[in-house]
């Protein structure tokens, strides 16, 4: 799907690392969830946040960027809020917002 | 030669700037614990070896770009007005956030110190910041200090003073991106560097081209009006596609991610660890209070006790405080029949003394404790806890947690409260939660359900009547989430670390609230009780009475009289009783009375400075919608409480 990129952007070592992170995505999609599917105390990195371009921005802005690794800290019952750690910050997320927010697990943290 | 200087504090929410601003001008601007709390910008002045300050305390955001009201007024600001420097607040124990604001700051050419506040905090949670370091990296002058005990405020404001006076030699960071985003940043700058000459003596041109790779809409709508806009539009709507295709992310998103990527670098290289943090006290109870199972139970806890304290203290005080000024009046009474006509006594008397007295002994027992109490609950750090809980709740009227906070605001007063859904995101939920916040009764509604009901029926009935209120408030909140068409936002929040509230602060909050409450009131109440004097002695008052009467009596059965303190309690809510209590013997009343005189009282038209309030925040047309379905809705639930209360009575 970036096939046309490839030839516009030339070779460049940015392109290149987000093209197998790309790959990893593919390989592993079973491996990815949303950050309410997290137990607490669980780690993950964040592969991306979908929904409308308002809130994702907004999440960007507070942090919440691919690539930064993230901390359960608590869920609330009957699918309230998540708190979570990012950036020495803790942040609360309404159920909706973090079910839109995909992390990577961290493998150690998982099985703890 | 005075010097006139303007020092703009600016940073993220909840970092300490309101006490930052307080420390530097000696002012009271309310400080408290959970962000957000500053919606209004706040000046002070202050004198200065010579020179004459102004210091503006811009509200807490995240970030410049235009997801809320405050971010363009703090960005204007700081872009059109240019102040002489700008003290960018920071707190020490999350230095990588907040320097992602810093780095937004730096883009956008402005003078700035930054003031690395809350250090004694950081340290507490083993986190130590080298300042000189942080300084080195960013080009700028880095003071750490502790903004409640004032420590390094003199050597900031120094080297505020400093910065501005030889401000050419400073070399501030330039924020550089990835390859990909800086030719593509700097071929837009090139471009409106030379098409838009003036715009770029307010805005810096390389802001104005990373605002427009991230379609900041404010930008997009200054360029349009510009000749060769669109041209320059299209041209940078290019460059973004182009660059999100190649990262699959949206710009915003693409440039936020790298400005963070080198707020995380600075952080690392400016942080040193000293000891791994031990789990305290406060994090004990923040896992306590957040528990998915017992937070519930603890949050009603906190609210049932609080109102449980402010009952029993404020039946005591009051009581106590209506013995000594029986005793009181009487005395003033025979002295001034003394020398004075009867009926110039009884407007003395009754207008002007009963007026005071029952401002002192029905309203001020119940408000001073609930100021206290309040104030408390704000600087703990407790709101943002109750409203992670409450999220789910304030769902399902289509608001989310944060909603709760101005909730809570509301029961001290519907006018913050009203002010505080600002930090709501969008204005349909401000409207939405503004909308309820007003219904939730506030000190001076508590005053009167507390002192006619609590006092005379008893507690059972008055907390019946704030258990109803907060089902009115769910029914109307989920009625009004159906029509008002729109979508829900999410919750986005940050949890602030729980604190000691610092006693000084809570006396210091609770004496300010405490004489506004004074001045802002009292001549309402004595000037409300002079003109009923006066109608009365003057049998206008009767007239009146007559024509409300079939609504006054005979749909809500109430005394015919007790119309017109319901329409003075327009002007203040808790003046309502005071001049029933003048009108009839409060004893007199029937429990059914009672109980349907408070509910009108809790429901009925926000008072005239809530209207005001509602007015500013949502022009007329809003302000009006919520008065009438107020009144209309009071009046209509009064009659059926009337009836149904009756019918147990009678049989």
């Amino acid at each position: 799907m970036y096939g046309s990129k490839l030839l516009e952007g030339g070779t460049n070592t940015r392109f290149r690392h987000r093209r197998n992170l790309e790959r990893q995505k593919t390989r592993s999609i079973e491996e990815i969830a949303s950050l309410t599917s997290l137990c607490e105390g669980e780690k993950g990195v964040i592969v991306r946040a979908a929904g409308g371009f308002g809130l994702v921005r907004r999440l960007a802005e507070m942090g919440l960027t691919p690539g930064t690794e993230v901390k359960l800290l608590r869920k609330c019952s009957f699918r309230g809020p998540v708190e979570i750690e990012a950036r020495g910050v803790a942040l609360a997320l309404g159920y909706g917002v973090a079910s839109r927010v995909f992390v990577r697990p961290s493998k150690a943290e998982a099985n703890g | 030669m005075a010097k006139k200087l303007r020092i703009a504090l600016a940073g993220n929410a909840n970092v300490g700037k309101s006490a930052i601003f307080n420390q530097l001008t000696g002012l009271n601007q309310i400080v408290g614990n959970w962000p957000g709390k500053t919606v209004e910008r706040a000046e002070g002045t202050l004198h200065f070896k010579g020179s004459t300050i102004r210091v503006i305390d811009l509200p807490g955001i995240y970030s410049l770009s235009t997801f809320s009201m405050e971010e363009i007024v703090s960005r204007d600001y700081i872009a059109v007005e240019k102040p002489d420097i700008i003290i960018d607040v920071v707190d020490a124990s999350t230095l990588e956030r907040n320097l992602y604001f810093t780095l937004q700051l730096l883009e956008l050419e402005a003078p700035i110190v930054v003031d690395l506040n809350q250090v004694d905090f950081a340290a507490k949670k083993g986190i130590k910041i080298d300042a000189e370091k942080l300084a080195e990296a960013l080009g700028v002058p880095v003071i750490p200090t502790v903004a409640i005990t004032g420590s390094g405020i003199n050597e900031l404001l120094s080297t505020a003073i400093a910065v501005i006076n030889k401000k050419g030699k400073l070399k501030p960071l330039k924020v550089k991106y990835g390859r990909e985003i800086e030719n593509r940043v700097q071929a837009i700058e090139k471009l409106v560097d030379i098409r838009f000459p003036q715009l770029c003596t307010v805005y810096p041109a390389r802001w104005i081209a990373i605002k427009l790779l991230e379609r900041d809409e404010d930008v997009i709508g200054k360029l349009k009006n510009y000749e060769g806009g669109k041209e320059t539009l299209d041209y940078a709507e290019k460059l973004a596609s182009e660059l999100e295709k190649i990262h699959g992310e949206s710009s915003p998103v693409i440039i936020a991610s790298e400005k963070y990527g080198l707020a995380t670098k600075i952080a690392k290289a400016v942080t040193i660890i000293e000891t791994p943090p031990k789990i305290s006290l406060e994090q004990k109870l923040d896992t306590l209070t957040t528990h998915k199972f017992l937070g519930y139970p603890i949050l009603a806890a906190v609210l049932a006790s609080m109102f449980a304290l402010i009952f029993v203290g404020g039946n005591f005080i009051s009581a106590g405080l209506d013995y000594v000024f029986g005793i009181f009046t009487t005395f003033v009474k025979n002295v001034l029949s003394s020398f004075l006509p009867e009926i110039a006594v009884d407007l003395i008397n009754n207008g002007i003394l009963s007026g005071i007295i029952a401002g002192i002994t029905v309203a001020l027992p119940y408000i001073v404790p609930f100021y206290i109490l309040l104030a408390l609950l704000e600087d703990s750090g407790y709101l943002p806890r109750a409203a992670f809980l409450m999220d789910n709740l304030m769902h399902k009227i289509g608001l989310h947690g944060k909603a709760f906070i101005p909730l809570i605001l509301g029961y001290g007063c519907s006018v913050p409260a009203c002010i505080g859904c600002r930090i709501m995101e969008t204005e349909r939920e401000r409207f939405l939660a503004a909308f309820v916040a007003v219904l939730i009764p506030c000190a001076a509604r508590t005053v009167v359900i507390l002192g006619l009901v609590g006092r005379f029926v008893g507690l059972h009935a008055a907390l019946a009547l704030y258990a109803f209120d907060l089902i009115l408030v769910f029914i109307l909140g989920r009625i009004a989430f159906k029509v008002l068409p729109g979508e829900p936002v999410g919750l986005i929040m940050e949890m602030p670390s729980y604190k000691m509230p610092s006693m000084k602060n809570i006396a210091m909050k609770t004496w300010s609230r405490t004489k506004d409450f004074v001045y802002i009131a009292f001549p309402i109440i004595i000037a409300g009780s002079i003109i009923i004097e006066a109608l009365s002695l003057s049998g206008l008052m009767h007239y009146a009475v007559e024509v409300a009467s079939p609504l006054i009596n005979g749909w809500l059965g109430l005394p015919a009289v007790a119309g017109i303190p319901l329409i003075f309690g327009v002007l203040r809510k808790e003046l309502s009783l005071i001049l029933l209590a003048e009108l009839v013997p409060l004893e007199s009343l029937k429990a059914v009375q009672m109980i349907v005189f408070s509910l009108i009282t809790m429901i009925y038209i926000p008072c005239v400075a809530t209207i005001a309030a509602c007015k500013r925040e949502f022009g007329w047309r809003k302000a009006l919608a919520i008065t009438v379905i107020d009144i209309a809705l009071a009046l209509f639930l009064g009659g059926i409480a009337y009836r149904l209360l009756s019918l147990p009575m009678t049989a």
